[in-house]
Parts: C-alpha cells; sequence; structure tokens
C-alpha cells in the first residue's frame, strides 16, 4: 500500500521522530533545498537559511519587511490561486498578522524548537521552513506538496513543526513535547500558537496546568486579533486574557504587533522563557486584515478601513528608503511567480493504490524480552510485571496516569510498587484524561514509549478527540512517523460502580480509523500482549482490561491459538484463542471480561443440552483478524457474538458483517449490553449486563 | 433473629478475596470483635472480626475458597437452634427446563423435520440418542452431520439404462448400519473355539425345569451376554465425537432371519429381567419379527448384539456392528465339528481383543445369571 509521499518528506518525518531530540547534526534535507535553490530563486532574496531550512530573519526593519511582505504575497498568491479554480478546500490566510507570526517563529533558533500551529499556519510555516513551494503545492494538492497533499492548508508538518485543523486540539501533544524537552535535558521550547477564540476551548487549561505542573518549557501564543471566524471576541470572552495565563502560574507577557519594538520584545520574552525553562503564556494584539477563509468577512467597512490604517507591515515600510522597498517588493514578486509557477507545474498527487489501512504490514521489530511470570501469576500480577520489565530494559518507558504512585499504586494497584522502583518515571498527573492523552502523544512523538493508565474506560471518551483527530493522524499520514503510546484501561460492570464507571466502550474506540484495540483475557499471556504493545507495535493502542479480571490467575486452559493470516494485521502479537468441539454446535464469540461469563454458558449448554460448543477468543478487536478469525467463524453453522458492550452499532455488528462478507451462512446470535444505563443496584446491573443465565437462554433461542 | 455476618472488603477495587482461615465452628459462641478468621486479596491479608455476639449457626464459606465480598461468611444467632433463613435461588426455577427436549435434540427435530410427540424420550428429556435411537428403528437416515461425509457423496447414475427405486425401511435401515460400519466403527473380529456340550445341557436342563418347547439355549447365552454388560460396562458404550457415550439400559440386539429378511431385534432395559422374563420378551419379539410386524421399539435402540448362525451351518461369520454398538457376538455352531465358535466384532475405538477375549470366554462356560441352587453348571464336570 504505498503512499504517494516524496521521498524526502519521509526523510524529514524519520528525523521529526526517530532522532528528535539528539538533533544538533541533523542534515539539510537536499531534496528541498534543491528545489528551492534551483526552481526558486533565493538567490535574490536576502535571506539565508540555517542547515534546516529554516530562514535566518534579522530584527532590523528591512529584514522583517522584507520576509512579511514575502508572506502576504504568497497568502495573496494563495487566494488567487483559488479564484483561479486551482485550489479545492479551505485555507486560512494571515493577511495583517505577518509580524506576529514572524516575531515568534524566528525568535525559535534552537534546533529542537517546536511549533504546534494552527489553521492560520501559513506564516508560521513558512518562517520555520522556508518552503514556500512546498506551501502552496501542498495547498493546491499537487505531489510537490510538503505533505504530498495528505494535509493542506491547515495540517502542515516540516520537522518540529506540526499544524492541525482542531482548535486547541494540540495544546496536550504540546505539554508532552515539552515534557520530553524537559525529560532530555534539551535547551529547546514548545511554541503553540492558537487564536483568541480559541480561549474557549477547555484543553487548553489542561495543557496549560499540565505544563506548569510539569514545570516544562511549553510557550502558549495568543495571537489576539479580536475575533474568531466572524465571532467578536466580546461575544466569546471572559475575563482577562493575561489573567488566563497567570492563574496557572505562567510567566505571561503581552505586546502589540503596531509597537515599533514588538518583534524585539518577543524574542526577549521567548529568550526569557527559554532561560527560565518554564512555561510561559504570550498574547500577541494584532488585526486579521482579510476574510476568517475566503470571501466571509462580514465586517463594515469603517472597521476595515481601520485595520488596514493599522497594518504594521505597511509602517515598517514606511521606516524604509522608497528604493529599498521598491527592490524588496520587486525581488519578492519574482521569487513568488516562481513559486507559482513551480507548483503548478507539479502533478496532482496520486496513490498508486488506496491504503486499505494505515499500518505497515510485517515490520518485524526486534524480539524484546518478556518479563517472568510466577506460575499462578494473576492478571494484575502479569501485567504489573510487564510494567516492572519494560521500566526495567527500555529507559524510553514511562507511565503516565492519575494516582498512579505508591503507596496507592493505581485505582487497581497495577502499578503498584513502580514509582518507588523507577522514580521520575511514573507520572500521576492532575484530572485531565485529554490533556494527558495529548501529553502521551507528544512524549511518543519525541521517541518515548508511554503507557497512559486511565481510571475507568468510562472516561476514555475525554481521549477520544486526542484519539481520533490526532494520534492515528500522524501515522496515517506520514508512514515513517511511529506513534508508540499504550492507553491501558479497566472496563466492565458488576461491580455495582453505575453508569459512568461500568461501561466497555471498545465499540467506540474499534470505529476509529487506524487505533488498534486489544482487550485480552485471563486466557491470554497479558504480560506478553502488553509488552507487545509497547515494544512491537509502532501505532497507537488501547489496551482494555476487565475490572473483574484482576484477580483471577492467568489460565490458558484448553485453548489454542488461531494461527495468523499473512493478511493479518497484528495478529501475530494479539492472538485470536479457540477451544472446544471442532464441529460445533454452536460457535460462542466472546472476549475481555465477558469471556468467563460464555465459558459457563458453554459449560451448561454442553452438560445439559447436549450441545457441542466451540468458544472463540478474540484479544485484537480492531484491525479485525479477518484472514484468521473472521475465515474460521465464516465456516461455522450458528455463531454468538457475546459482549460487554452496549452493543447496538458494536463490534458484534461489525464481526458479523465481516462474517457475511466472507460468506457466513450459517445463524447468527448478538448478545450484548441494551442501549441503557448501566444501573448502580446490583440486583439492576444484573438484569441489565448479559450473564450466564441469559447466555444460556438467548443461545437456546436457536434450537 | 439469625444475622449474617458477610465476607468484608479488602480493597475496595477487589470484589473476590481468598478465605484464608476460619477459626469457628457450627455451635461455637462468639463475641463482638472476636477474630475468627483471615481473608486476602493478592494485594493483602485481613482479619475477620465478629460484629455480634452469638452462636454460629450455620458457615457458608471454607478455607481456600473464593468468596464474593458481601455474601455469607456464617450465620449468627442468640440461641444456637434458631432457624437460618432459607435463600431462595433465582435461577434455580430458570434453569429448569424440564421436559423440553434438550437443545442438540431440537437441532436434531429441526434439521429431520419430525415431530417430537412421535419419538419417545428414555429420560425426563428427549435426547440426541433418543432421536438417533428411534431414526436407526424407522430405518429413517439421521441428521447430516451424523452421517458420515461419503455416504452424502453424491455418486453418479449408471451410464447403463435403469431406473432408481426407493429403499425399503429395512434396506435403508441396513445400509444406515453397514455405512456406520465402515465410516465410523473401527471394526475389528476375533473369535474363539468352545465346547458347546455343557451349555447345550444347561439349556436343556433349563427347558425341562420350565418346561419349554423350543431349545432356550441361544435365548440364554443371549442373556448371559446381556448381563455381562451389567459389569463389564464398556461393551454396552459407544463413541460419539471423540468421548464415549455410556448407555445406562443394556437393550440386546438379537439377529432374528425371516425368509429373505434379516431382522435386528431388540429387547430393551434387560437389566431388571431374570432368565425367564429375558427368555418370554425375546420370543414375543421374534413372533413379531415372523410377522414382519416389529414395532419400531423393537427394531431399534440395541445397545449391545448377539447373532446366531447355528442354524445355518456356517464355521463363522462376522457380523457388522450395528449402529453406536460397540460389540455383536456371533455364534456358529457346525454340526459336524463336535465345536461351537464364539466370535465378536467389536470397535477397537472403545474395546481392545483382551477386553473381547474375556467377554468371549465368560460367555463360552455355561451360567444362568440370578439362578442358584436349581443348577450348577460345574458339578456335571
Ligand atoms: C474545535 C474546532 N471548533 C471549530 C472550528 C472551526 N473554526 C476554525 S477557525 C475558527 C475560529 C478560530 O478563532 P481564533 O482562535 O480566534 O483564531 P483566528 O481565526 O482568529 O486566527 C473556528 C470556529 C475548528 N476548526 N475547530
Ligand atoms: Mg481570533
Amino acid at each position: 500500500m504505498p503512499f504517494a509521499q516524496p521521498r524526502w518528506l519521509m526523510y524529514i518525518m524519520r528525523m521529526f521522530i526517530a532522532e528528535p531530540m539528539m538533533s544538533e547534526t541533523l542534515k539539510i534535507n537536499t531534496r528541498e533545498a534543491t528545489l528551492a535553490g534551483e526552481s526558486t530563486p533565493w538567490a535574490q532574496l536576502r535571506f539565508t537559511r540555517n542547515n534546516h531550512g529554516k530562514p535566518q530573519i534579522g530584527l532590523d526593519p528591512e529584514n522583517l519587511y522584507a520576509f512579511g511582505h514575502l508572506i502576504r504575497l504568497t497568502e495573496q498568491l494563495i487566494l488567487e490561486q483559488f479564484s483561479r479554480g486551482l485550489v479545492s478546500g479551505t485555507t486560512h490566510t494571515c493577511l495583517g498578522q505577518e509580524l506576529t507570526a514572524i516575531s515568534v517563529i524566528r525568535a525559535l533558533d534552537h534546533p529542537e524548537d517546536a511549533v504546534l500551529s494552527n489553521h492560520r499556519n501559513h506564516g508560521h510555516f513558512l518562517a520555520y521552513s522556508g518552503d514556500f513551494a512546498g506551501l502552496v503545492a501542498e495547498i493546491m494538492g499537487r505531489e510537490a506538496g510538503v505533505c504530498g497533499g495528505w494535509g493542506g492548508s491547515q495540517h502542515l508538518a516540516y520537522r518540529h513543526f506540526h499544524s492541525n485543523g482542531v482548535q486547541g486540539g494540540m495544546m496536550g501533544i504540546g505539554a508532552g513535547l515539552a515534557l520530553a524537552r524537559k525529560l532530555r535535558g534539551s535547551g529547546g521550547i514548545v511554541a503553540a500558537i492558537i487564536g483568541d477564540g480559541t480561549l474557549g476551548q477547555g484543553l487548553l487549561y489542561e495543557a496549560m496546568n499540565l505544563a506548569s505542573v510539569w514545570k516544562a518549557p511549553l510557550l502558549v501564543v495568543v495571537e489576539n486579533n479580536g475575533i474568531a471566524q466572524t465571532t467578536d471576541s466580546r461575544d466569546t470572552l471572559g475575563g482577562g486574557i493575561e489573567a488566563r495565563g497567570a492563574a496557572f502560574g505562567l510567566h505571561t507577557w503581552r505586546f502589540a504587533d503596531d509597537d515599533p519594538g514588538f518583534c524585539r520584545k518577543v524574542a526577549a520574552a521567548v529568550s526569557e522563557m527559554r532561560e527560565s525553562r518554564r512555561p510561559g503564556f504570550l498574547v500577541l494584539d494584532t488585526r486579521r486584515m482579510g476574510p476568517h477563509s475566503k470571501g466571509d468577512d462580514l465586517r463594515g467597512q469603517d472597521e476595515l478601513d481601520t485595520i488596514r490604517e493599522r497594518d504594521p507591515l505597511a509602517a515598517l515600510a514606511r521606516q524604509l528608503p522608497s528604493a529599498t522597498c521598491e527592490t524588496i517588493e520587486a525581488n519578492n514578486r519574482a521569487f513568488v511567480e516562481s513559486v507559482r509557477l513551480t507548483a503548478n507545474a507539479s502533478p496532482e498527487a496520486t496513490l498508486d493504490e488506496t491504503p486499505a489501512h494505515i499500518f505497515t504490514l510485517h515490520v518485524e521489530q526486534p524480539l524484546p524480552g518478556y518479563p517472568v511470570m510466577a506460575a499462578g501469576s494473576t492478571v494484575r500480577q502479569s501485567l504489573n510485571s510487564a510494567l516492572r520489565h519494560l521500566l526495567e530494559t527500555d529507559s524510553r518507558t514511562l507511565l503516565i496516569g492519575e494516582d498512579l504512585h505508591d503507596p496507592y499504586g493505581g485505582a487497581f494497584k497495577v502499578t503498584q510498587g513502580l514509582s518507588t522502583g523507577f522514580p521520575g518515571r511514573v507520572i500521576s498527573t492532575p484530572i485531565s484524561e485529554a490533556g494527558i492523552t495529548g501529553a502521551t502523544i507528544g512524549l511518543s512523538l519525541d521517541g518515548y514509549l508511554p503507557v497512559m493508565e486511565v481510571m475507568f474506560a468510562d472516561f476514555l471518551s475525554l481521549c477520544m478527540d486526542q484519539l481520533f483527530n490526532h494520534a492515528v493522524k500522524f501515522p496515517g499520514m506520514f508512514r515513517d512517523v511511529a506513534v508508540p503510546l499504550v492507553i491501558r484501561t479497566p472496563c466492565g460492570g458488576r461491580r455495582g460502580y453505575g453508569p459512568t464507571h461500568s461501561q466497555s466502550p471498545e465499540h467506540l474506540f474499534t470505529a476509529v480509523p487506524g487505533l488498534t484495540v486489544v482487550y485480552g483475557s485471563h486466557r491470554h499471556n497479558l504480560g506478553e500482549l502488553l509488552t507487545d504493545a509497547v515494544l512491537r507495535w509502532r501505532y497507537p493502542v488501547l489496551f482494555l482490561e476487565h475490572k473483574l479480571l484482576y484477580g483471577e490467575k492467568i489460565d490458558p486452559a484448553d485453548y489454542l491459538t488461531l494461527p495468523a493470516a499473512d493478511d493479518d494485521v497484528a495478529a501475530h502479537l494479539f492472538p485470536t484463542l479457540l477451544r472446544g468441539a471442532t464441529d460445533p454446535d454452536v460457535t460462542l464469540v466472546s472476549y475481555g471480561g465477558m469471556l468467563a461469563v460464555a465459558e459457563a454458558a458453554a459449560r451448561r449448554l454442553e452438560d445439559e443440552e447436549e450441545l457441542a460448543v466451540e468458544i472463540v477468543a478474540p484479544s485484537l478487536l480492531s484491525p479485525l483478524p479477518r484472514g484468521s478469525m473472521i475465515r474460521h467463524l465464516a465456516m461455522r453453522s450458528r455463531v454468538v457474538i457475546v459482549e460487554e458492550s452496549h452493543h447496538e452499532f458494536g463490534v458484534s455488528a461489525e464481526i458479523a458483517a465481516a462474517m457475511l462478507e466472507s460468506g457466513f451462512k450459517g445463524q447468527l446470535l448478538r448478545i450484548g449490553t441494551p442501549p441503557i444505563p448501566i444501573a448502580s443496584a446490583r440486583s439492576l446491573e444484573r438484569s441489565i449486563l448479559p450473564d450466564e443465565q441469559s447466555v444460556v437462554e438467548q443461545v437456546l433461542e436457536l434450537f | 433473629m439469625a444475622s449474617p455476618q458477610t465476607v468484608p472488603c479488602v480493597n475496595i477495587n477487589d470484589e473476590f478475596v481468598q478465605i484464608v482461615s476460619l477459626n469457628v465452628k457450627q455451635g461455637d459462641f462468639v463475641k463482638n470483635g472476636d477474630v475468627v478468621g483471615t481473608v486476602e486479596t493478592d494485594k493483602s491479608l485481613i482479619d475477620v472480626a465478629v460484629e455480634q455476639d452469638g452462636y454460629v449457626l450455620r458457615i457458608d464459606c471454607a478455607p481456600e475458597q473464593k468468596a464474593r465480598v458481601g455474601s455469607v461468611m456464617f450465620w449468627l444467632g442468640a440461641a444456637a437452634d434458631e432457624p437460618v433463613p432459607e435463600v431462595i435461588s433465582t435461577d434455580a426455577e430458570a434453569r429448569n427446563a424440564a421436559g423440553r427436549p434438550t437443545a442438540k435434540a431440537r437441532a436434531m427435530l429441526k434439521e429431520l423435520n419430525l415431530d417430537p410427540a412421535r419419538i419417545p424420550a428414555s429420560g425426563e428429556r428427549l435426547t440426541a440418542a433418543d432421536i438417533e435411537d428411534w431414526l436407526a428403528r424407522t430405518g429413517k437416515t439421521g441428521p447430516a452431520a451424523a452421517l458420515p461425509s461419503p455416504s452424502t457423496r453424491t455418486e453418479d447414475s449408471p451410464t447403463v439404462s435403469g431406473e432408481l427405486l426407493e429403499l425399503s425401511a429395512e434396506a435403508a435401515g441396513m445400509l444406515h448400519t453397514v455405512t456406520w460400519h465402515r465410516d465410523h466403527a473401527a471394526a475389528a473380529y476375533l473369535e474363539l473355539e468352545y465346547d458347546p456340550k455343557p451349555w447345550e445341557e444347561l439349556a436343556a436342563h433349563y427347558a425341562t425345569q420350565q418346561k419349554l418347547m423350543l431349545s432356550p439355549l441361544l435365548p440364554l447365552m443371549a442373556f448371559r451376554l446381556a448381563a455381562l454388560a451389567r459389569e463389564r460396562t464398556l461393551i454396552n458404550s459407544t463413541i460419539v465425537n471423540a468421548r464415549r457415550f455410556q448407555y445406562r439400559p443394556v437393550n440386546l440386539g438379537f439377529t432374528v432371519q425371516v425368509g429373505e429378511m434379516l431382522y435386528l431385534t431388540v429387547v430393551r432395559e434387560t437389566q431388571d429381567m431374570d432368565a425367564g422374563q429375558f427368555i418370554a420378551a425375546l420370543g414375543e419379539v421374534q413372533r413379531h419379527a415372523m410377522a414382519h410386524k416389529l414395532p419400531p421399539q423393537e427394531a431399534s435402540g440395541a445397545t449391545l448384539s448377539f447373532s446366531s448362525m447355528a442354524r445355518w451351518n456356517v464355521s463363522r461369520h462376522i457380523p457388522i456392528l450395528p449402529p453406536q454398538t460397540s460389540l455383536i457376538v456371533a455364534h456358529a455352531a457346525p454340526k459336524t465339528s463336535g465345536k461351537a465358535v464364539l466370535g465378536a466384532t467389536y470397535d477397537h475405538r472403545v474395546l481392545t481383543g483382551f477386553d473381547v477375549t474375556q467377554v468371549l470366554l465368560a460367555l463360552s462356560r455355561p451360567l444362568i445369571p440370578g439362578m442358584t441352587g436349581t443348577y450348577h453348571p460345574e458339578s456335571t464336570y
């Protein structure tokens, strides 16, 4: 499944990921340098670029004007390409805000400085990468685009630069990237840039708090243009902006881009923040001169005139002799015209074959050592030993989650003893599920192997955006980017914990394209499964555990492993087990905590009803092992899928559909929890969740 | 009123604890605060302290056992003889599937489109075996799954012209028998010679005593075989889906040739009969066979069989195993030789040659089970 993606991009991405922090010796990306050098007359411009391609922009008015004007011309070109019908989709230009973009990015002079930007990212991107043709071609969906056409205007990636279209969605990632820099003792910082409208986004505050608690170098930059899309900030902002930074103990600065000393002041703030190794909050007052996107400006002419008069770029030009201005502008125009020609000349991005999934098959990771399990270990002990083993043998491993520290050791005691044994590597966090998920992504992007714990699986919904819009997008868009993170969490009911502490939400997450969902049981070697999820699978994994199984002994009983098929993804790591009749009257498919219930039901069906019962117990729910498990089930005559989850639109539905697609002709039944809350009272809970008796009764209806 | 002492919670997130020790017994008097045991999870161990004074009325758990937090450990009462409240199991009634055919049986009924009312159940519920018995008896084909695949394979019609005729019920039954023998049983055969005299004498003596007109030799030998099955239960069993199926009744199959028709007649429930009852029952069945009027229960459900070809003067015959049985004894007594032969076709999946030899040796020695005192065969030698 090859991605149509320029090889040089993969090279960049690999640098971003594989050796992100040790990058003093990063080589210049040669293909891009040639492209810029040959096809676009960089020589005419007065900027040099450092060995990462980053333009070196001085603080003098001439330098600032030249680069600001270059950004403005490029934005205008992009809008023109739209009006010529050469671009589809959307774009957000930074017209009027060019100096704001330049001020922060130009000050990021450490090779490990990272930038997380947003929808209005072109100025940030150009100041960071110097790749003008790459940007324009990307927005046009051309092969020469910096992300091969996967990203478009809003999703750009270049070395430690990432932007994304979810407002504030990357703030947690920023906290994680900053923590990674702190843990490694790097001098780099992370600038996470948002608009003032995004001050309404909750994740921002989780991230600011995390960075504050962790004393991690995250600089939150607010580009305060007084408007969000079409809404005036009067209607979106309660309280003061700087007060927000101060409330979290962040060093806070505020500057306006029409202040003649603006860029110098920002540079001083950035270097002060860098020196402090603490998080900061930088508010930049600016005005948006153009529309939010394209042709969607509802503001009155008076207001637009005021903004135009205030234009800080024009103010800079006025400081320069007119001949200087004219030379700069002529050079810039010639340069941008060459950018246009280069982008136009690049063919449309294409795929040789549409990928069936995001995974690279058969990338064999070296076989890790596995923890030695004492005979008779329980599920809890097995998971604990695996985590201990990972911490002992791989310095990249970090545990992160709420209340993980000793003597408490996590709500279900899975991490007990580990914070004592591995100081600094078991991180107990604030109650910020989305924030720590983002941080986990950031840590994994920077080469760590974070294992995050969510106290109850019900809270995974708070992590959804981070998984759905972020974790899976990196490896999805960029084949070479690994996001080797594992999120562990206890699922399930039968404890009387009630509606928000008893659910099995696997079905919500198996639906996330590219997320690997593992839900093992005491019949699996859970310690090995977890070790493999951490060390041998480079993609985000949701690792589900059932509360009732923690005290169960790991015991494979009479289960055999169904061999993984060649076209299965990850089934060799997370196997499907089966036991019982080879010519069954009925096959029960079950996993996680429900497996124990299915086994009890199977015993009764065998003993009381003379039925030959087979049990199929997958540990991998997504990607579904179609080549092995589904092919096996498709040949059966009666299949009953038993799950604890709210099963409508769920895992069982997907299994059933896949079976039909594989030629299943028999009878099928799904058993799960009806779409109602799981009540607290044990008596109510009993009648809501499928149990041995209800499984037996429903199976018997097939006969 | 009796009050329960419940299993304490060790850790809020552990649903089950292990009972490590419990140092009280029924009738003991305990005082509030007494430590009477310990429970643990894999995390920690805690003492169980009694919560009120009282006599231990009943203990509902045992050391080494896993117990659910909140379930009853033991009951306490003010007097040692207070009653403990009855707990009604919630799923007891649901478990009671009384009367309904088993699910396996229902699947077969559905697949074969059979009316369960027509099929007698051997126990409380109609089972798969009941249906198979009935099928064999009525000569119908069993469920596809029970049929060996080669027999379901379609054969090409011969190229020479002709017509396809339906088999009679008996012929279909024979086809089923032969197919089962070929595809399921691991059939083996062995035989031993024995001196027929003592058995003949015993039979003659019995006939005189009981004033019988026909020689009871073969019925007596068959009855002896049925009796042997009570001690050697293996010969009254078969293999079903790689597990041994032990028959409860001993239903004795006995071949009867009537004209061109060979019947395997069956005397059911022989285990409760004495020799006289067996001979009478077999006589009745044989009469039905002679008239070609065997009811289904007399033509199916054999669990063990006996077949004699003494009448035909053959020196050896190797019978086919009736479906889902593991032994058929073949008797031959060529008149001229003065010797007789007891042979056996057996399913090697169930029985070894040694097992079968033991049975044949026992059977070769004349004995009428349940009859002592009147005649002792050994006394003639
Ligand atoms: C989570 C989310 N909600 C809504 C949007 C749609 N949207 C894109 S930009 C934008 C306005 C953002 O305003 P602000 O943060 O002030 O940035 P500005 O556009 O002013 O630079 C909105 C609502 C989005 N991209 N993401
Ligand atoms: Mg704004």
